[in-house]
């Protein structure tokens, strides 16, 4: 009998030691175990989450813009969640548990947009907005079957990003807007040094083929019909097929290098090095570029012959979750952050307000001049938005471009896609 | 002649192992030009020690460093006496259901962490413990299958004599595992506790979905704010893993001459 | 697996003596088990069934559950190519990783074993990336393999071979893999160390008393003497073979061509960047099974390799061989 009371003794410790560390914890993390109930367990003040995939600097002044808020509305903590590289698995876990951040950074509304407010009510009644002001379009591209499910907060183009030492020592001129693609093609041609291991032009290994629709439209294609119902003729028609094997035929030519996959050395690192002299990208690793020491250039993309150039928009947006239990709150501060004093505070996307531009000078500045002029190219839908069955599509679609980069013809990679496809849109 | 080789052995091994760290640390004190230079430049010219207190500072890695050592002590206290425990009961008894239950708690190692994270996600917030360290903490004290399957390994080749021969001594079943087997499992144990440590200390997956305000944040998350959706940034996150990797090697140097010590001088000669 | 064991240490029990089986018996055991009892109960098996649950439900995530029954299944086994792919990848990788895993852990700490100066240094940098974190792990492999400006390749342009573009080509890429994960082998090789040095030293002394050589003694004393530590690696490094994600997440996201597409990474990527929670869970069951079925028969296998000195008569060891087991007495 003594024997057995030890070792219920010893459980028994062994357990309440383990609850008695963490009862330690939870005093010094204060009132935030009410956090998880929506906030609505404080007394007095009120905590609104806010879930960015923002890192390093540009986290450094979204939390500084939450400060202010802050400041503005006494009684209100903005608790910024830096989800970083983890964001997606964040917010499955949180809307799966029903325990979403109040706020969200977002891009992705065909997947999420079941869960997220609509916002139009708020958008249209609230004058201190100025929807006005904002890009025309930008709208469009957080609307799911009429309701808007985002206000946008910072959003790019596409550009060219070229090394300006690279294009002087080889002796050719720096690209003017309006080249096209053959222009492209032999000056990547020229820039290419294979024993220097210089290349002039990196191609991903694995791309978005959200951003490659850019020069898919340039060349007259599309991935699918205007009323998102159609795939065979557009995803595999002959534009599509073009713009897409001009990649894989300038891996094979040499004159382009393929660039690492997720994780891997990227085409931003190898630019840095300057050991690539034109890479296409947003208007991301701009700051990095220049902090790396490249004299960078920046112009619109190259189009195809006799065809207009097209591009692609990167919006990011703020959204409410459906579940959150202080929406008031969460409008004033999405407000706050789409104001033109946020937006000037912000610098590594591009302002939304035409004001905060035009007082900017921004869109004459010749470095960020050909991201508005690119954005007035953009006016056509993406796929992603036309059909909810999308990603589904898109997963043919991926291993079709990946199949290019890897050496396949594109007609016949991109009629495979179409085949494995078609179920999904049944 | 043959020890010569040994040496010449374990030095290639050493360098294949560490030259990685090497270029870590060569990376973290680069100026930003000379970080993408090819052919790579292996001692920058420039020391930029500044680029260690510039990613420590950007964003509170003291207070990460202070979360990550609460949840590392804590949970690797629990992770010992909870496995000794459970190890023992599992290799010195025998009992109804021990196979069948030694059995789920090797399953329980299989279980891929991607399908029960949202319900444990969901569990932990009907406890109201997302957003603390708890769940990083408290499971620990319940034992880790690993853990329980290592150490039951051990203590099957410990000679049973021993616990006969201490029951004939009236010891009872607690007295033989507190004082002939667990002074006999001192390497197990310690390396059990070097190993919690190391997972704790990098574990990165439990930080980032169980918590959510910075003020909770581990390093491991911390050093993750340096690789964003759209960009890295390598140099920090070399300085920081440098800085990061100090501890948990410190203790490993230390610890590893007792692991090492010999797991079964079983006392009978 | 069960069996093994009832059946090993059960025959000993019994020849040993006849009281045994009343003295172990009663409440102590479980009482000794019952934290990992009450952990399971509370922490694992909840969620354990609500995964199960799932797999027969389609639930988005984001949006209403809907049963399907045995429809995720289904949809798996006979319509989704990629399954069968991600299933052939990762049993490549697992038949790659696991051998060459325990043998090169055994070889280091073999290595290690030898009575040399400064093992503390040594040991210190074979451990070394077990200490570094997954994040800087993958950035140091892709500066390490990548194609033009990759390290290896520089080496090996030194040496006048012209390297491939590792984690690009599909013929490589695999390989990349196993010798980047291979590289963290560091928890194992500890394991196996201190196993090595837990085996008493007279053993060697009466086998090389018997005319053993180094490679005799190697099999038929330190392999047998070694066996639970073997058996503790080999089943561990084959869920970590099956569970292998992070490595792919970062660094080839799958690719090239799905090249590297574990099942683990399907799994995933059908959890979080499809979320398709449901059909994610019938995979993970799946896999489940295979890995149990895997071990079962590892366990199956080890009553003819493995030996316990605990669960039998103290007998002199040096007569056990490979085949010998704890079934004396």
């Amino acid at each position: 009998m003594k024997k057995k009371l030890t070792f219920i003794l010893l459980t028994t410790v062994v357990s309440m030691a383990a609850l008695t560390a963490c009862g330690g914890n939870n005093e010094s993390s204060g009132g935030n175990s009410a956090q998880s109930a929506g906030g609505k367990g404080s007394a007095d003040v009120k905590k609104l989450r806010f879930a960015t995939w923002d890192t390093g600097d540009a986290l450094k002044i979204e939390q500084d813009i939450a400060k202010k808020f802050e400041a503005d509305h006494p009684g209100t903590q903005v608790q910024v969640e830096a989800y970083a590289d983890g964001f997606d698995q964040k917010l499955a876990a949180g809307f799966g548990a029903t325990n979403p951040p109040d706020v969200m950074y977002m891009w992705d509304f065909p997947t999420y947009h079941r869960s997220l407010e609509p916002l139009n009510s708020y958008a249209d009644g609230d004058k201190d907005l100025n929807k006005d002001d904002f890009y025309s379009g930008l709208f469009n591209y957080a609307t799911i079957e009429n309701n808007l499910y985002g206000i946008p907060a910072g959003f790019t183009t596409r550009v060219v990003y070229y090394n300006k030492k690279m294009f002087d020592d080889a002796g050719i001129a720096y690209p003017k807007d309006g080249w096209t693609w053959d222009d492209f093609q032999s000056a990547a041609q020229k820039l290419t040094d294979k024993s220097k291991k210089q290349y002039g032009f990196g191609v991903r290994a694995e791309n978005d083929t959200y951003d490659l629709q850019g020069f898919v439209w340039s060349n007259g294609g599309s991935y699918i019909s205007d009323d998102g119902k159609t795939i065979d003729g557009f995803m595999n028609s002959k534009e599509t097929a073009g713009a897409i094997q001009m990649f894989g035929d300038m891996l094979k030519n040499g004159s382009a290098v393929l660039t690492g996959g997720k994780g891997q050395q990227s085409g931003e690192d190898i630019f840095k090095g300057g050991k690539i002299a034109m890479w296409e990208s947003g208007i991301w690793p701009l700051e990095s570029f220049k902090q790396a020491g490249i004299d960078v250039g920046t112009v619109e993309m190259p189009a195809f012959p006799g065809k207009p150039v097209k591009g692609v928009v990167a919006e990011s947006a703020l959204s409410i979750a459906k579940d959150s239990k202080q929406k008031e709150l969460a409008w004033e501060f999405i407000k706050y952050y789409v104001s033109s004093e946020a937006i000037k505070m912000r610098v590594a996307d591009l302002p939304v307000r035409v004001s905060v531009v035009s007082e900017l000078k921004k869109d004459q500045d010749p470095l960020y001049k050909p991201y508005y002029t690119m954005l007035e190219r953009s006016d056509n839908t993406p796929a992603f938005l036309l059909n909810d069955k999308w990603n589904e599509v898109n997963r043919q679609l991926s291993a079709a471009v990946e199949a290019v980069v890897h050496g396949s013809n594109a007609q016949d990679a991109l009629n495979q896609a179409v085949k494995d496809s078609e179920r999904y849109l049944k | 002649m043959k020890k010569l080789f040994i040496y010449a052995l374990l030095i290639c091994c050493s360098l294949l192992f560490a030259a990685p760290l090497f270029w870590a640390v060569t990376t973290a004190l680069k100026s930003q030009a000379e970080l993408y230079l090819f052919p790579p430049k292996w001692i920058p010219s420039a020391l930029q020690f500044s680029n260690f207190s510039d990613a420590w500072t950007i964003q509170p890695f003291n207070l990460f460093l202070k979360n990550t050592v609460i949840v590392t002590l804590l949970s690797t206290i629990g992770q010992l006496v909870s496995c000794t425990l459970v190890a023992y009961g599992f290799a010195r008894f025998e009992f109804k259901g021990r196979n069948l239950l030694f059995l789920v708690v090797l399953a329980t190692m299989m279980i891929p962490w991607e399908v029960t994270m949202i319900p444990q996600y969901m569990e932990f917030n009907y406890l109201g413990w997302i957003n603390t360290l708890k769940p990083l903490i408290v499971p620990s004290w319940f034992g880790s299958a690993y853990f329980i399957f290592l150490l039951r390994q051990f203590i099957l080749t410990l000679p049973r004599e021993l616990d006969e021969a201490a029951t004939i001594d009236g010891a009872n079943k607690f007295g033989i595992l507190a004082r002939i087997i667990v002074p006999l499992m001192g390497p197990p144990l310690i390396l059990v506790g070097v190993f919690q440590v190391m997972n704790c200390w990098n574990d990165y997956l439990g930080p980032l979905i169980f918590l959510n305000d910075q003020s909770k944040y581990t390093l491991t998350l911390g050093l993750s704010q340096f690789k964003g959706m759209f960009g890295v940034d390598m140099q920090s996150i070399m300085a920081i893993t440098c800085l990061i990797s100090i501890p948990p090697l410190a203790v490993f140097f230390f610890a590893q001459r007792y692991i090492v010590g010999g797991i079964a001088n079983t006392g009978i000669k | 697996m069960a069996q093994t064991y009832s059946q090993t240490a059960g025959n000993n029990a019994a020849s040993f003596t006849p009281r045994r089986k009343r003295r172990w018996g009663g409440a102590a055991p479980y009482l000794f088990i019952f934290p990992w009892i009450f952990g399971f109960l509370v922490f694992t098996l909840g969620p354990l069934l609500f995964s199960l649950i799932i797999s027969f439900f389609d639930w988005p995530i984001v949006g209403q559950m809907h049963f399907i029954g045995l429809g995720n299944y289904k949809s798996m086994f006979t319509d989704d190519p990629l399954f069968w792919k991600s299933l052939g990848v990762t049993l490549k990788f697992a038949a790659l990783f696991v051998p060459f895993n325990i043998i090169v852990a055994l070889g280091l700490a073999i290595l290690l074993n030898q009575n040399t100066r400064g093992t503390a240094i040594f040991r210190t940098a074979f451990y070394l990336p077990s200490v570094i974190s997954g994040v800087a792990l993958a950035m140091i492999w892709s500066w390490v393999y990548s194609g033009d400006y990759g390290i290896l390749n520089y080496f090996l342009s030194i040496l006048g071979v012209q390297g491939p573009d590792w984690l690009n080509d599909t013929k490589w890429s695999m390989v990349a893999m196993v010798v980047a994960s291979l590289w963290g082998q560091g928890s194992m090789m500890l394991v196996f160390l201190a196993g090595l040095k837990g085996i008493p030293k007279d053993l060697y002394e009466s086998a090389s008393l018997d005319g053993a050589g180094k490679i005799r003694q190697f099999f038929s004393v330190t392999v047998p003497m070694l066996s639970p530590t073997i058996l503790f690696n080999l089943i561990t490094s084959i869920i970590a073979a099956f569970q292998q994600l992070t490595l792919a997440l970062l660094l080839t996201g799958g690719g090239p061509m799905k090249a590297t597409y574990f099942y683990a990474m399907y799994m995933y990527e059908n959890a979080f960047k499809y979320y398709k929670m449901g059909y994610s869970a019938a995979n993970a069951w799946f896999m489940f099974l295979i890995v149990l079925t895997l071990t079962f028969l590892v366990f199956k296998s080890s009553e003819a390799w493995v030996f316990y000195e605990g669960e039998m008569k103290r007998k002199p060891q040096k007569k056990t061989k490979a085949g010998g087991k704890g079934k004396t007495a």
